[in-house]
């Protein structure tokens, strides 16, 4: 079952992995935006880390306190559209102390949508919208940790080497035009690198 | 150069902020992160609808200035041009809130949709209830089948004052809500900029126009315009202005209207003077009557040279509002 504890222990492993992925999230986003997100999720990972020993019981209450890590450290899209997923999975889950694992994928779905409708994207544009539709899909029925965090990667992966030659199609990205075919979205291979640091064998 | 009367360039909002509190302190109050969300010092009203706005530096009175008894309750306030975050506005709704529930009321650019939106979000863990509404006035950022992507602009200080009003009548957050949009739709505004203005951290002017050129429908961040030409007389460019604001939205001969003359900044009360003097005559020369007209400096963009026209139309509900008691330093009826 997802509990606090368990956003407590991912939040450990941010902290801990993510930096080793700082250089890379920074020069993807310094080809296509302001180079700055790298340093924006370790700011965040900071936060989650300052707030994990107070995250109430209360699974919706401890994503809400995690969404506002994110809006506290930049008023950055990418930290927006995180924290609107969150938020999304908050109300989903807000009254409940101990939440599934097969629910996963149903709190992905609803990340999902908000995160579309926030944003204003759509599948296909080459964003994080992306990295988060295969997650949802491919962790469906999925009701053993391990497995889910396998799928998700597995999933994500394939969305980065299938969207690599697309021409990105929404925020900053876009306006660099053709400069984007043949990179990977930086919003995509960051939301890869979360997933990967929670897996003791993939962990960067 | 940048020629500005300034400290340091990144203390620009926050001495901003200490000076409008030290000169008004019966009017604002500051709290929040960095003290970054100004509240009149009575808020919240127990049991009144709360009112929150927020948006970017450089446009005072707009958004700061308008809080007070018939007006706002708490406004977050962003850098220079740029969006307050979210923590800012829900610390603003929080503060408005008197157990009400809160409209949150601002000027329609996409920073602020998305950070309002998730404030909204946040505060709704605390059980407190908002609507929304965005001010979209501005007749020349997009065309009249696509009105809600319109920028909101100098109409935003009508949709203060009747959203006050309505507030202080007791009305309930959806009746405030319905109100706000009926006031919006009611608003239509267009601008016309003779010179730029500098960002302090930018240190450079956000546009260039020549020397003899004006542009006509620039957004107050600079924001391009519909048409750019040669500058000409006050009553030619009064009357560019009114047909398009009038091609939006028709008036008939027995309307009643409100009527802001704007300086974008550096325009003075004179030139102000000369256009609303046009604007009087044509409208009562089509039998339109003017109520409580606006005359100064009520939505800025630093020191932009330019003004902007506002036409706002009245009817049984919005025209006591307009004239119901409101007080702040910028606006008193």
């Amino acid at each position: 079952m997802l509990t606090t504890d368990s956003l407590r222990f991912a939040i450990g492993r941010w902290a801990e992995c993510l930096p080793r992925c700082a250089d890379e999230l920074n020069a993807l986003d310094g080809d296509l935006g302001d180079g700055d997100l790298g340093a924006n999720l370790i700011r965040a990972a900071g936060r989650l880390e300052e707030a994990a020993p107070q995250l109430p019981a209360d699974v919706g209450l401890a994503l809400l306190r995690c969404a506002q890590a994110f809006t506290s450290v930049s008023a950055s899209t990418y930290g927006t559209l995180l924290a609107t997923g969150l938020m999304a999975g908050a109300r989903l889950t807000k009254g409940r102390e101990a939440v599934p694992w097969t629910e996963i994928s149903v709190l992905l779905e609803a990340a999902l949508r908000a995160m579309m409708q926030r944003g204003q994207g759509q599948l296909g544009d080459k964003t994080v919208l992306d990295a988060v539709e295969a997650a949802r899909s491919a962790t469906a029925g999925l009701a053993a940790p391990a497995a889910l965090l396998d799928a998700a990667r597995g999933a994500i992966a394939q969305a980065c080497d299938r969207l690599r030659d697309a021409r990105p199609r929404q925020g900053r990205a876009r306006i660099f035009g053709d400069k984007g075919i043949g990179r990977d979205d930086p919003g995509m291979v960051a939301l890869l690198r979360l997933v990967e640091c929670l897996q003791p064998t993939a962990a960067p | 150069m940048m020629k500005k009367i300034l400290n340091e360039p990144r203390n620009y909002v926050a001495e901003t902020l200490e000076g409008l509190c030290a000169a008004h302190p019966k009017y604002f109050k500051r709290t929040g992160a960095e003290g970054r969300v100004l509240v009149r010092p009575d808020a919240p009203v127990a049991g009144k609808v709360g009112i929150a706005t927020g948006g970017g530096s450089g446009h005072l009175p707009v958004f700061t200035g308008y809080l007070g008894p018939g007006l706002a309750d708490a406004c977050a306030i962003g850098e220079v041009f740029s969006s307050p975050g979210v923590d800012l506005m829900a610390d603003a709704i929080r503060a408005a809130h008197g157990g009400a529930g809160v409209l949150r009321l601002y000027g329609n650019y996409g920073g602020d949709n998305m950070n309002f939106d998730m404030a909204g979000e946040m505060v709704e863990f605390e059980n407190i209830r908002t609507t929304t509404v965005r001010v979209t006035d501005d007749v020349a950022s997009a065309g009249p089948d696509e009105r809600p992507k319109r920028r909101g602009i100098a109409g935003l200080v009508y949709c203060y004052k009747i959203a006050g009003a309505k507030a202080d009548t007791g009305a309930d957050l959806d009746a405030v809500t319905a109100t706000a949009q009926r006031a919006v739709d009611a608003c239509r505004t267009v601008g016309v900029a003779l010179t730029p203005c500098t960002v302090p951290a930018a240190g450079r002017p956000t546009f260039s126009l020549g020397e003899d050129e004006m542009e006509i429908g620039m957004g107050i961040h600079g924001e391009p315009g519909v048409r750019r030409g040669t500058l000409r007389a006050a009553d030619e460019i009064a009357e560019e202005m009114l047909q398009m604001l009038l091609a939006d939205r028709p008036l008939a001969a027995g309307d009643r209207v409100s009527v802001l003359c704007n300086s974008l900044g550096a325009t003075p009360l004179e030139e102000l003077y000369i256009t609303y003097r046009y604007v009087a005559r044509r409208l009562a020369g089509v039998g339109v009557t003017i109520v409580q007209p606006l005359v100064g400096r009520y939505a800025t963009s630093m020191e932009m040279t330019g003004m902007s026209v506002t036409l706002f139309k009245l009817d049984e509900e919005l025209e006591p509002l307009l004239l119901a008691p409101c007080d702040c330093p910028f606006l008193r009826i």
